[in-house]
């Protein structure tokens, strides 16, 4: 029994002891002048170093905070929007919805005074399409002061990548990727042959199909018309659809496609395309951190998928990766924007990318940055993203879409049928919002 | 009539069902803990590429580097802080709320228990926004305090509900005998009821121990500062968005989960007592 007690008494004893000690007030050591919250783990080390660099030249301290994983980070920043307590530059993640509630609680400062000085010299360094998704439009469903509100940092493209071993393996020019989808049949053709795997990816996460299947009906039948086909316009049995599902249905049967394609996520995708195992992939730019982790002696490229037609262009989809705000309430507000402004310039966004493998958002910057990394960021010339086409498609609509085309790579239904459902849908859908 | 061998045959074939079953729902279990040692031995490319258990070469510089790249040493040493300034809280608070709630007589003492029972629906995540307010207007985020407060609240519901439950059982004639020799109610709670809860309180323990070191949402939400941060967080730096750095993570993990298996060794013997107690108090 008296082990017992004094075993007790020294567990009270050292909890008094805890509970004081941490009523000791901690100060912060004052000296940071910015503070930045991210998420971008792989990004740490790199925007470490560039604090350290601009703190050389200005003086002015910036500190990084890091905080993973994502979701825990997006609950921070409401929390901390909340009571108050947000750093001078953060991110948001999530929905436009989401950025727009920030900036209508006066949470994140208009950017768009800094954007247009000196002839709008720092809204020149970007990509146009990697600031659209941190613009405002007038007129826009928000409510939102037209304007600019974030700071993209990098951008990314989602394409097709070949690997250059295989394709010579098959007799083909390692430095020539396909540039018709007649070719990219021809060439599925000779993987069959071959009895290697053809195209992988992650299509068992569905919005990867939804990707491509977009990014074709913009090149057969145009921006005009797929935004009329979403508006209920056009409908899904237009012949134009039924060329687009069709071509699923020709990559199949050329024997382009990996077994199991359907079902993949995009992990796996990646590790048999890192391991030599697939001659496509149709994967996002981040790919290339992924590909040099994973199998760093690999030979690929990146192509814009094959076109199927001239008449119009082939898009892609692309925009800003990540974005950084300066918030509304900042007592450093200047200070924050000049260290954006420092950070978006070429020579800092060239290090980025060369240290993590992500694009550059600066357009200037490309030359400066890996041959794979340039051709995928030069590749934001065709980009485009559901996000900036003002009309978003009801959601049962692409679910169906993106499951009729898996049903039509299993050869359980044809495109026609696909077609029809998604159209019966579409008008359901259409119905229930009348 | 059947013969003995029929009873012997049954009796073997029974145990050989029993314990292929029970061989195989070890093995599920073990299986990933091996998988995460083999892992953290290997090399991000051989961990895609060589699928055995056993590394043709065992990296156990991955071990080195995952402490001194993810600041281990620091984030270690808060780690322990904070689940053993938790635990002793739960258990102070807890036993001394759980003989109250089973043996005083005191008006709203079943809402007031319902309350403290309906607490353990909330999830965590439901409260962030407001508890990270509140500790804002207390001065209490971004210190240690106001963490350890937290998560010693995160607790209380199940261990005053485990704690009530063998308090309940426990036979009020060892009370009447301590009243007799002249013990108070607060006696009686340090002499005879804590001595005899020490199996519930071993599950108490292991239970709370083992929630505040795999937590970190909390403490990401409440410390800015990096070196006020627990074990868990540096193990997601090795986590990026795209790309995971495995070998780092899967060592950082076994490190990780060392102190918890050793703790659980440890007391072993009162955790099972703890969860099959009942049949005999006192």
């Amino acid at each position: 029994m008296l082990k017992f007690k004094s075993f007790y008494s020294a567990l009270l004893f050292v909890f008094i002891l805890i509970i004081f000690s941490g009523c000791v007030s901690r100060q912060e050591s004052g000296k940071s002048v910015i503070t930045v919250w991210h998420w971008m783990t792989d990004r740490e080390p790199a925007f470490k170093e560039l604090s350290k660099r601009y703190e050389a030249k200005t003086g002015v301290k910036v500190s990084f905070e890091l905080y993973v994983p994502s979701d825990a980070y997006s609950q921070k920043v409401r929390a901390a929007a909340q009571g108050a307590n947000l750093p001078d530059i953060f991110g948001i993640l999530g929905e436009k919805r989401d950025f727009s509630s920030f900036i209508k609680a006066g949470f994140i400062l208009e950017l768009t005074p800094y954007m247009d000085e000196d002839n709008a010299k720092w809204k020149n360094y970007f990509f146009a399409k990697a600031l659209a998704v941190n613009e405002f439009n007038e007129g826009n469903s928000y409510d939102i002061k037209p304007g600019i509100y974030g700071v993209p940092i990098d951008i990314m493209t989602i394409q097709m990548v070949y690997n250059k071993a295989l394709f010579k393996q098959l007799g083909l020019n390692p430095n020539r990727p396909p540039q018709t989808f007649a070719e990219l049949l021809d060439i599925g053709k000779k993987i069959k042959a071959a009895n290697l795997q053809g195209l992988v990816s992650g299509w068992g996460e569905i919005w990867m199909i939804d990707c491509l299947a977009n990014n074709y009906a913009f090149n057969i039948m145009g921006k005009d018309k797929v935004i009329a086909t979403i508006k209920g316009e056009v409908p899904y049995t237009d012949p134009d659809w039924i060329k687009v599902l069709s071509l699923f249905k020709d990559m199949q049967e050329s024997g382009l496609l990996a077994s199991g394609l359907v079902t993949m996520v995009n992990k796996t995708a990646e590790q048999l395309f890192a391991n030599e195992r697939a001659v496509f992939a149709f994967n996002g730019s981040w790919c290339v951190n992924v590909y040099k982790e994973m199998n760093p002696k690999l030979e690929y490229d990146a192509f814009l998928p094959p076109k199927v037609t001239d008449k119009y262009p082939m898009a892609i989809w692309g925009g800003a990766g990540s974005s950084f705000m300066v918030s509304g309430r900042s007592k450093n507000k200047e200070e924050a924007v000049k260290f954006l402004r420092w950070l978006t310039e070429a020579p800092q966004q060239a290090y980025l990318a060369e240290a993590t493998n992500n694009l550059p958002a600066n357009k200037e910057s490309i030359n400066k940055i890996p041959q794979v990394l340039a051709n995928f960021a030069r590749a934001m010339d065709s980009a485009t993203h559901p996000r900036v086409w003002g009309v978003s498609e009801f959601s049962p609509v692409i679910e169906a879409l993106d499951k009729g085309i898996q049903s039509i790579i299993i050869g359980e239904k044809t495109p026609e049928e696909v077609a029809g459902e998604v159209q019966r849908i579409k008008e359901r859908e259409l119905k229930k919002r009348r | 009539m059947k013969s003995g061998l029929y009873y012997k045959t049954k009796k073997v074939t029974l145990n050989l069902i029993i314990h292929l079953l029970l061989l195989t729902v070890a093995t599920t279990c073990i299986l990933p803990l091996l998988w995460m040692i083999s892992s953290s031995l290997k090399t991000q490319e051989t961990i895609f590429k060589d699928m055995s258990i056993i590394p043709r070469v065992f990296h156990f510089e991955n071990y080195y580097q995952a402490w001194i790249e993810g600041g281990f040493g620091r984030y270690f040493l808060n780690s322990i802080f904070y689940t053993v300034a938790v635990v002793i809280g739960i258990v102070f608070i807890s036993s001394m709320a759980a003989y109250a709630f089973s043996r005083l007589r005191f008006p709203g003492r079943n809402v007031l228990f319902f309350i403290f029972m309906a607490a353990m629906m909330i999830p965590l995540q439901g409260s962030f926004v407001a508890l990270y307010v509140l500790l804002n207007k207390l001065h209490l985020r971004n210190t240690a305090l106001g963490y350890i407060l937290c998560m010693i609240n995160v607790g209380l519901s199940t261990s005053i509900f485990l704690l009530k439950t063998f308090f309940d059982k426990m036979p009020k004639e060892l009370e009447d005998a301590a009243r007799i020799d002249g013990c108070s109610k607060i006696g009686i709670w340090w002499h005879v009821a804590l001595p005899l809860a020490k199996p519930v309180l071993a599950v108490v323990v292991i239970l709370n121990a083992l929630n505040v070191w795999n937590e970190f949402i909390l403490a990401l939400l409440i410390f800015d500062s990096r070196p006020l941060m627990p074990l868990q967080v540096a193990l997601m730096t090795f986590q990026g968005e795209f790309v995971t750095r495995y070998p780092l993570l899967m060592a950082g993990l076994t490190i990780a989960a060392l102190p918890i298996i050793i703790l659980y060794l440890l007391m072993q013997k009162y955790i099972i007592k703890g969860v099959t107690q009942g049949a005999v108090v006192g």
